[in-house]
């Protein structure tokens, strides 16, 4: 009897694994959990939580949130969403902020799959996710296909991927304009595209083969496919080398970019390479390129020295200071969190649908530009309004180991006459003048 | 001639590129690009090789070695500022050590048991993966190059670095061929590797033996590992490709069998420089592209191409 | 009538500590809802109980027939797309897509045995690890069909409500596993193939020289292991309403073999206890320390190989139960003397 007892015990004891609920925290008075969800291990993630922070910081200080007559303070949740290794993490990640930690919001996410996941938990919920990391136009156009579930998703930052297209065509058209004015380039200049396989470059990849000859009267040398995760592209650069391109459009978001760009710095490609680098827009690029990176050009968001708005300058110079790196985009869960405080202000209330209209009337400026969400006849409700007078986006070039901004740039590939201060002209990179000219 | 632009690049007249030529060396770029990966697979799939004959084991860390050896490199030159040079000895040595000390520790009490050492070798590769995390964080670092610039031979580009790796990876195997066929050491591998209980008997001690092997082993990964970290980029993850794509050699080419896994190397290389160039649309599938191949030729020939059906012959 | 169930009861579950735990940890699984509402803690049991069906299918394949497979994930994976297709494409209900799922699971599974047959030991393992990883490709490459690394989203739910879905895995779960169970019951009156795979894995040779078709058995094993594989796999996909590229990882296929592993394999509950034991604990416990999640797994299973290689719930069942030298009838170890035939238990 007594050792039927202990193997009972031990099956109870088996069972706890299973049994183990989290507490539910207590509802604190007057307090607005955020929850920052995103890639912790990585920097994506990690930029989320600083730009959060800072904000949250920012806006304690300044007295909270106004509801009513009351002052509530804003407390970060920070989710590692493991997303970029395993999407279906994320789901459960962002299942457990919202039903265990209790979060009233959430902002951040950043791999496409991840972040359809994440937001079909947040729409089950009720609760409103403010994206600041993935641009798959999809994301919004679910806003439109069925409003009452999905109107609480609202996209911060980035720009829909559509517009990644236009704006690498604009930077493609100053590069190439530039190259053809300095180096005397007769005809009609080559463009290599170099597109990680994904299906998010598929799209991009296939308005590429139509729009460059068309609106550039560029011809397109060949199309390369590498995988993301790829260490080595030599026999790729060799064969865009062999087709006697001038110009490289890349669409490259995966780690790549460093060997990429590495390789084609090493090797003395003579193609300038513009376009979509995400490695490119991190501070470690230089290192681990060995300054073979040197002239990268990548689409960004900031960069030193640029004001896009008068908010850009001291977010970004504060950012540096505090954390020692280049803010990426997914930074712009600063912009997020004033965003939603201005919501909920406007509100006047944390009800989710309350504060979904308020959302609906943001028109404010951010250190990104001016915040407007596309509204809900659009094909795109609640993405952010893209175009000059809106958010732009720039684009970077390394230049001797800083990320200087060169697009939108007067002069040569000039648009609609935009520019910001502090954007500097865009240099042709040695090894294509030496190939051109023999110096 | 071509006047020149206003920008300022010279007033007189110059020609188009210098080294445009008439027909893209695109065989050439192949054969270049071929050897040099081949170089570096053949690195690895000899030390699994020898594993795999002479313990009858299947190291699925053995690519993690080529990954400690490169973060060793990459830390040394740029944490610690050493130049590149005096970076290789340490790297080798410590990752060596690493290599026959998780041997001694962990496999060689379960070497009995196949399924047990397939295990243990995954979990700790996931461990030396998951320190690398920890250690460096998941982004890609890059080493710094011990030589740089490029040769240009026959129209085609060539890094001085993929020379130098080319180039070790040949004197290293042809080492390895040394020590094999013409030591006594060499002899006694072999030995174990074909009957170990008649070695055993022989007066070879069987257990030193597979010491020094899984060290062998263990150094030529490092040797990939450390060429390679400048080259292509670091990060927790970059062994996992390599892996499949030995494991793929070594069967094409025969278990067990040397010679069979050097020239698997180059043939899985060339298959996947093949994919590259002929459908570059296709790049990201010259993984899969050379499983294949090793799918179908084991339908045709289950020994691999140099594995004998009795397992007789190693060499 | 009802006495007889109740003795029988008495003396083939709750005289043997193992069956005893079963059956209490089984209740505890049936009524864990009632005891927490966290839709989380309910949404990592459905997918423990999923995983259960895919790692006992492994070792039904791997451990009884000693073929191991290194690719389990492509049966897996198959099914999760083929059902998830069926279901945004063609609009078929969930419980006419996941046995069609588990359908293409089994096709998949006599794909890799064609050239399985003709390969031995670790031939076999690595030409099983290449078949997902090409599979992989092929999906990556026509991504209008597949939805490339995105996956096929947007699947219909199997119930309305969380608990509903529990239950729903549990019942499949349990009825799995308990097939699976008879199917490799070497004492099994009612079905040859228990005994046929140990014969098959113990010495092939030996087995067709006594007349067994062991190519239709090796058949029949992978079969029935990809069937099972595809039901966890379509479940899966309705479950988290995405199907995609994951669903055909190399991790996922080395997850089946550490928890069949761990928990003990060629025996059924091995697997079982492996997967409820670690999944949960890498999903609730070692989240807080999110960091380290994977290096402190990795470190328990390297332990767990060096001291208990036999597996964990083989382990202590061995220290639970002693079988009777003479009548062959499990007892409980502290006992003495047999239940059945009264000779001393040593």
């Amino acid at each position: 009897m007594l050792r039927r007892l202990t193997y009972f015990v031990v099956a109870c004891c088996l069972v706890v694994p299973l049994v183990l609920s989290a507490c539910t925290g207590e509802e604190e008075a007057n307090v607005i959990k955020v929850g920052v969800i995103g890639p912790m291990q990585f920097v994506q993630g990690e930029h989320h939580w600083y730009g959060a922070t800072m904000a949250a910081e920012e806006i304690n200080a300044a007295g909270g949130v106004m509801i009513g007559d009351e002052a509530y303070t804003i407390e970060l949740i920070k989710t590692d969403s493991n997303e970029i290794l395993n999407p279906a993490d994320a789901a459960s990640a962002m299942e457990q902020l919202i039903t265990v930690d209790g979060a009233h919001f959430a902002v951040g996410g950043f791999r496409t799959e991840g972040v359809f996941a994440m937001q079909e938990v947040a729409m089950d919920n009720k609760t409103i996710f403010l994206g600041c990391g993935a641009a798959t136009e999809e994301l919004c156009t679910r806003v439109a296909e069925d409003y009452d579930r999905y109107k609480y998703w609202f996209r911060v930052t980035p720009f829909s991927n559509v517009n990644l297209v236009s704006n690498s065509l604009l930077t493609l058209g100053l590069a190439g304009g530039i190259m053809q004015k300095g180096l005397g380039l007769p005809g009609p200049l080559k463009v290599a595209i170099v597109a990680e396989k994904a299906t998010w470059a598929d799209a991009m990849v296939a308005a590429y083969q139509q729009y460059i000859p068309a609106m550039l009267k560029m011809e397109v040398a060949g199309v390369w496919r590498p995988s993301n995760t790829a260490t080595d592209v030599t026999a790729e650069l060799t064969a865009i080398e062999d087709s006697g391109a001038h110009l490289i459009l890349t669409v490259l978001s995966g780690p790549v970019g460093i060997p990429f760009a590495r390789q084609l710095g090493e090797l003395e490609i003579p193609a300038a390479s513009v376009g979509i680098n995400v490695e490119a827009q991190k501070d470690g690029f230089w290192e681990a390129t060995d300054g073979y990176g040197n002239f990268e050009t990548t689409l960004n968001t900031y960069a030193e020295g640029l004001a896009i708005t008068e908010k850009t300058v001291p977010f970004f110079n504060k950012f540096m200071e505090r954390f020692g790196q280049t803010p990426t985009y997914n930074a712009g869960t600063y912009d997020a969190l004033y965003v939603l405080k201005e919501a909920i202000e406007r509100a006047d209330s944390l009800d989710a649908d309350a504060v979904v209209s308020a959302l609906e009337k943001t028109d404010t400026t951010t250190t990104a530009g001016r915040v407007v969400f596309m509204g809900k006849d659009t094909k795109t409700p609640h993405d952010v309004t893209y175009g000059p007078g809106y958010v732009t986006g720039i684009a970077t070039q390394w230049q001797d180991g800083e990320m200087k901004a060169v697009w939108p740039n007067l002069g040569v590939g000039e648009w609609e006459g935009i520019t910001y201060e502090g954007v500097v002209m865009w240099q042709i990179p040695d090894r294509v003048i030496k190939a051109y000219t023999g110096q | 001639m071509i006047k020149a632009g206003a920008s300022g690049y010279g007033e007189e007249s110059y020609p188009f590129r210098r080294d445009v030529w008439s027909r893209p060396p695109v065989l050439e770029s192949i054969i270049v690009q071929g050897l040099i990966r081949g170089g570096v697979y053949a690195l690895l799939a000899v030390g699994f090789s020898l594993i795999f004959g002479v313990a009858r084991m299947i190291n699925l860390a053995h690519t993690c070695f080529y990954m400690l050896a490169a973060y060793a490199i990459y830390y040394l030159a740029n944490r610690l500022g050493l130049s590149p040079a005096l970076s290789v000895i340490p790297a080798l040595v410590a990752t060596t050590l690493i290599g026959v000390g998780t041997y001694k520790v962990f496999i060689d009490r379960v070497r009995e048991h196949h399924v047990t050492v397939l295990l243990i070798t995954l979990a700790l590769a996931m461990v030396f993966q998951e320190s690398m995390v920890l250690a460096f964080s998941s982004e890609p670092l890059g080493a710094p190059s011990f030589v740089s610039g490029y040769w240009q031979v026959a129209g085609v580009k060539v890094s001085y670095k993929e020379l130098l790796t080319f180039g070790t990876a040949v004197v290293v195997l042809i080492g390895v061929w040394a020590l094999l066929t013409h030591t006594r050491l060499g002899i006694a591998i072999r030995a174990t590797a074909q009957d170990s209980e008649v070695a055993n008997l022989m007066g070879i001690n069987v257990s030193r033996v597979l010491l020094v092997t899984m060290g062998i082993a263990a150094a030529l990964a490092a040797i990939a590992g450390i060429v390679v970290a400048p080259m292509w980029s670091v990060e927790p993850r970059m062994w996992t490709h390599p892996l499949v794509m030995v494991m793929a050699i070594v069967v094409l080419g025969g278990l067990g069998s040397v010679k069979g896994s050097f020239i698997g190397a180059f043939v899985l290389a060339f298959v996947e420089v093949l994919v590259v160039f002929i459908r570059p649309e296709f790049a990201f599938l010259r993984g899969p592209v050379a499983l294949l191949v090793m799918v179908v030729i084991l339908l045709f020939r289950p020994e691999g191409l140099f594995g004998v059906a009795f397992e007789e012959e190693r060499l | 009538m009802f006495r007889r169930v109740l003795r029988d009861f008495q003396g083939d579950v709750l005289a043997i500590p193992g069956r005893l735990i079963a059956l209490v940890f089984l209740v505890v699984l049936l009524i864990i809802p009632a005891a927490t509402s966290q839709p989380f803690v309910l949404r990592t049991l459905i997918f423990a109980n999923v995983f259960v069906i895919f790692a006992v299918s492994w070792d039904l394949l791997s451990g009884y027939t000693g073929q191991l497979n290194f690719g389990h994930a492509l049966f897996f994976g198959v099914a999760a797309y083929t059902s998830a297709l069926l279901n945004l494409r063609l609009g078929l209900a969930p419980w006419a897509t996941i046995p069609i799922g588990a359908l293409a699971g089994v096709t998949a599974g006599l794909v890799v045995c064609l050239p399985a047959l003709r390969l031995r030991g670790p031939y076999l393992s690595l030409v099983t690890l290449a078949f997902p990883l090409i599979l992989l490709g092929i999906v990556i490459t026509f991504t209008d069909f597949t939805g490339g690394e995105y996956g096929v989203s947007g699947l219909d739910r199997i119930s309305s409500s969380r608990t509903a879905d529990y239950y729903v895995s549990l019942a499949v779960a349990l009825a799995s596993v308990m097939i699976m169970w008879k199917l490799t019951d070497a004492k099994s009156g009612l079905v040859r193939t228990g005994i046929v795979f140990h014969a098959i894995r113990e010495d092939e040779i030996a087995a067709r020289a006594s007349g067994i078709n062991t190519i239709m058995y090796k058949l029949l094993a992978f079969a029935i292991a990809g069937f099972f594989a595809g039901i966890a796999g379509a479940l899966h996909a309705h479950f988290l309403r995405i199907a995609g590229p994951s669903n055909l990882d190399l991790t996922l296929s080395f997850q089946a073999i550490i928890w069949t592993v761990f928990g003990g394999i060629t025996s059924i509950y091995g697997p079982v206890v492996g997967v409820y034991v670690l999944y949960p604990l890498m999903e609730f416990v070692l989240r807080d320390i999110a960091e380290y999640r994977f290096l402190v797994f990795a470190g328990i299973v390297v332990a767990m190989l060096l001291f208990m290689p036999e597996g964990i719930a083989v382990w202590i069942r061995d220290k639970m139960e002693r079988e009777c030298p003479r009548c062959k009838l499990p007892n409980m170890a502290f006992r003495k003397t047999c239940r059945a035939c009264d000779t001393r238990l040593y």
